[in-house]
């Protein structure tokens, strides 16, 4: 039997009624988890530890890297890792597990819930029962997410960890991938079905943690800007612009209403002289193509980053980080190599 | 059956749908559909701790059954929310006003903080795994022949999922049904025998079809009976669709549990014989856990204030019974069917209100059952106002409304003389009886004038 390492970090799937305050709390601990789901531990081998009881809204870089050596000290006598998660920011979990857990060589598979585990009606169930059947029933390795595939209680499936971001704020399915598709479709039976799963070569795990002391920003474009937003982020380490469409900012002075816009426009090279700033779209589908329209090749002159790419803007942001952090100086090349599948060059059309 | 000396104890649940929107989202509440869901999802339920961290016994019970839930959805009245995939949104007011209304109209003690509830179910009739349920009010009371029935509780709910079928561990549900505002009556066990739960079923559902926004037809009102002998535990026979078979039920449980020995509380389902046959075992204690997703509901003097109480449907038949001295039942079936009859009174003014009622309703059962015809009486009660016809030609020349011909007048008009007509036909028989006069009167003029009339011109002429 397979050995599998369950790691708790809170969310909706541990969460219940708290009755003092009326809300839903994460307060399940590993051991009511276990025994909530009795029928894990027919699939696989478990072993279970609560490292932290929080929603995912809470967590920064240190929990990143908490969990990264929580995972590392597990693989060495486990088979896969389970991480129940909340589903709010597990898509920013994946991709920094992804990018710190180099070289892995074994599943991590990130569960949440959409209904809480103290509901007839949850979904973490299924959710556990196929990470659980899909370590046991395949030889996968790398980061993804197993979630609901539609709102019946059916199929699970396997996202990857960089391509797949929370879609809606409530339905069991919320998980899409953007701009790729899905590893696999698995039930709870154990059957597995491969969609689209090409196998890397195993290198050695090697931790490459996130440095907690930077400050990264993320900032959406949007009509009515104003230029002191940006000014902020003179003193950040690194910037990511979600930019609306191909990847734009309002940045040009057209007539006598939009003279602010050319002093976002001085802001933004500003900053740019100083850290690396990446430009992704809004859009989430499809990718940032600054060549077609006059201000994006404004900004590619002043040295924004990211063109081309197809990156998520959630994914851009941890890697830009993690980049900071290990490849301080090759960031403005890494940033475009695909280092974890986070970039996709052939979009297809069914991805949409 | 001296129900005095079994220790007979009874009380009712009544629930009635409200028409409107959903509880807890802005779906229209359509119910019956027939025609194919738009399409399906397949679920499971598992048996959840409560409050007390125990699993409840019937919540177990259903578990044990591992069964798969089709739910067939329709997207006219179904939205995310039905389907378990958006949280509730805040419950609707127009609702909660109804169910005040009730609670009001029952003299119950209305909650000042209303607070909804989660009570599991786990048949799978809700994709969530619970009902949606809040008391509004509490210690109410009817009036009855036998003394007076207390109304322990008023709540207001989620109306459940409709079982389409079940088959091995595979059971289909409609979601049509589920989330349609729902109140919940429950009386004290203060009914003393079968003909008395009749009785306070029939009080009950008079007071609900009062009211605005109440649901009409076929399976808008259930009821339940609650009852127990002495020395037997307490059975709930669920599922009344009529009023008029509570009774012969209640007799028949009683006579079951008087033959059955080590008696189970259960939950039974009333059958179309007169029986019940077992549902479930009785729900423990431990069903209800707070619904977090609704905040509580403050009931302020403001919001009171905006309710205004109808009056009973047995007030205004009364009052039609007193103000046109119409027969009692006349008058009931005229406010049952919602006939706006005083529009009718004041329209026809030269026509008897007695009459107009006749024809509304007996007129209207009579050509039903006999022709099996829908009467359209408003043309003809014109010609009867404007004296054109008299009342003795009425029924006639309705039935042949109702038979979509043409209405010919002058086959129905009556003599423009009759008193010499009379007199004519008083001197052509001499000597002929009273009877034999009237004879020949009715038999040249049937269907044009009133005997009545006839008989006193002919004492008159003679």
């Amino acid at each position: 039997m397979k050995k599998v390492s369950i790691l708790h970090t809170g969310g909706t799937l541990s969460s219940k009624v708290d009755y003092k305050t009326g809300g839903v709390v994460a307060k399940y601990t590993d051991k009511d988890i276990l025994s909530m789901f009795p029928e894990l531990r027919e699939i696989v081998k478990i072993k279970s530890r609560l490292i932290r009881n929080m929603s995912s809204d809470d967590m920064n870089f240190k929990h990143y890297n908490l969990l990264a050596k929580e995972i590392f000290k597990e693989l060495k006598n486990s088979d896969g890792v389970i991480i129940t998660h909340g589903t709010d920011t597990m898509h920013y979990s994946a991709a920094a597990l992804s990018f710190i857990l180099e070289g892995l060589d074994k599943p991590i598979l990130l569960v949440g819930a959409q209904r809480s585990s103290d509901r007839g009606s949850s979904d973490a169930g299924l959710n556990l029962i196929c990470a659980a059947q899909f370590i046991k029933n395949s030889d996968f390795f790398g980061v993804g997410i197993c979630m609901h595939e539609g709102m019946s209680d059916e199929n699970c499936l396997i996202l990857p960890a960089v391509k797949t971001r929370k879609l809606h704020s409530s339905r069991r399915d919320a998980f899409k991938v953007v701009n790729d598709s899905a590893i696999a479709r698995v039930n709870r039976y154990g059957k597995v079905e491969f969609l689209n799963y090409t196998k890397r070569e195993k290198g050695k795990l090697e931790l490459k943690l996130i440095n907690e002391k930077l400050k990264v920003g993320l900032i959406k474009s949007r009509p009515n800007m104003f230029a002191t937003e940006l000014k902020i982020y003179e003193k950040y380490d690194g910037l990511i612009l979600e930019g609306t469409g191909l990847g734009h900012f309002p940045i040009t002075k057209i007539d006598n209403f939009t003279s602010e816009n050319k002093r976002t426009f001085d802001e933004i090279k500003k900053i740019t002289k100083k850290i690396p700033v990446v430009m992704t779209t809004q859009c989430l589908f499809g990718r940032v193509n600054m060549n077609v329209y006059s201000p994006g090749r404004e900004l590619i002159k002043i040295g924004v980053l990211g063109n081309q790419l197809d990156m998520l803007p959630e994914v851009a942001y941890v890697k830009l980080a993690w980049l900071l952090s290990n490849h301080k100086k090759e960031v403005r090349e890494l940033i475009g190599e695909n280092l974890r599948g986070e970039i996709n060059h052939r979009i297809k059309d069914e991805f949409l | 059956m001296d129900y005095k000396k079994l220790g007979f104890k009874c009380g009712l649940e009544i629930h009635q749908q409200l028409d409107g929107k959903k509880l807890f989202c802005s779906c229209p509440c359509i119910t019956n559909k027939t025609e194919e869901p738009d399409f399906k999802i397949i679920r499971k339920l598992r048996a959840v701790a409560g409050e007390k961290g125990e699993k409840d016994v019937a919540a177990l019970y259903e578990e044990g059954r591992d069964r798969e839930f089709i739910y067939e959805i329709y997207k006219d009245c179904n939205c995310l929310v039905e389907l378990d995939e958006d949280p509730p949104h805040e419950v609707n007011r127009d609702a909660l006003k109804i169910a005040l209304t009730v609670a009001l109209l029952l003299n119950a003690k209305i909650e000042k903080n209303i607070k909804f509830m989660r009570k599991i179910v786990v048949d799978g009739s809700n994709t969530t795994g619970f009902q949606r349920t809040a008391l509004i009010a509490k210690d109410g009371f009817i009036e009855t022949s036998k003394g007076r029935v207390r109304i322990d509780t008023i709540f207001l709910e989620e109306e459940a999922a409709k079982k389409i079928k079940e088959e091995g561990n595979k059971v289909t549900y409609r979601l049509d049904r589920l989330g349609i505002p729902l109140i919940e009556i429950a009386t004290a066990p203060d009914i003393v025998d079968s003909e008395h739960a009749k009785e306070s079923a029939s009080i009950l559902g008079m007071i609900l079809r009062s009211v605005d926004c109440i649901k009409r037809g076929l399976g808008t009102i259930r009821q339940d009976v609650n009852l127990s002998i002495k020395g037997k535990p307490r059975v709930e026979i669920k599922g009344f669709q009529e009023l008029r078979s509570i009774p012969r039920v209640i007799e028949i449980e009683v006579e079951r549990q008087l033959k059955t020995k080590n008696l189970k509380a259960e939950v039974r389902n009333a059958k179309k014989d007169g029986g019940s046959e077992f549902l479930r075992p009785m729900p423990g204690e431990a069903r209800m856990y707070p619904e977090t997703d609704v905040p509580e509901i403050i009931i302020d003097s403001k919001f009171l204030k905006e309710i205004k109480l109808p009056e009973l449907k047995i007030e205004k038949s009364v009052r039609l019974e007193e103000k046109y001295g119409l027969r009692g039942d006349l008058a009931k079936e005229i406010i049952d069917d919602d006939i706006d009859f005083e529009v009718y009174v004041k329209r026809f003014e030269n026509v008897k209100p007695e009459f107009i009622a006749k024809v509304l309703i007996d007129m209207r059962k009579e050509i039903k059952t006999r022709f099996n015809l829908e009467t359209k009486p408003d043309e003809i009660l014109e010609y009867l106002n404007d004296g054109r016809i008299s009342e003795i030609s009425f029924f006639e020349l309705l039935v042949e409304k109702a038979e979509g011909k043409k209405i010919n007048l002058e086959k129905y008009k009556q003599p423009d003389d009759l008193e010499s007509e009379i007199k004519k036909i008083i001197k052509e028989n001499k000597d002929a009886s009273f009877n034999a006069i009237m004879g020949e009167v009715m038999k040249k003029f049937r269907g044009k004038v009133d005997p009545k009339k006839v008989a006193e011109l002919i004492k008159k002429g003679v």
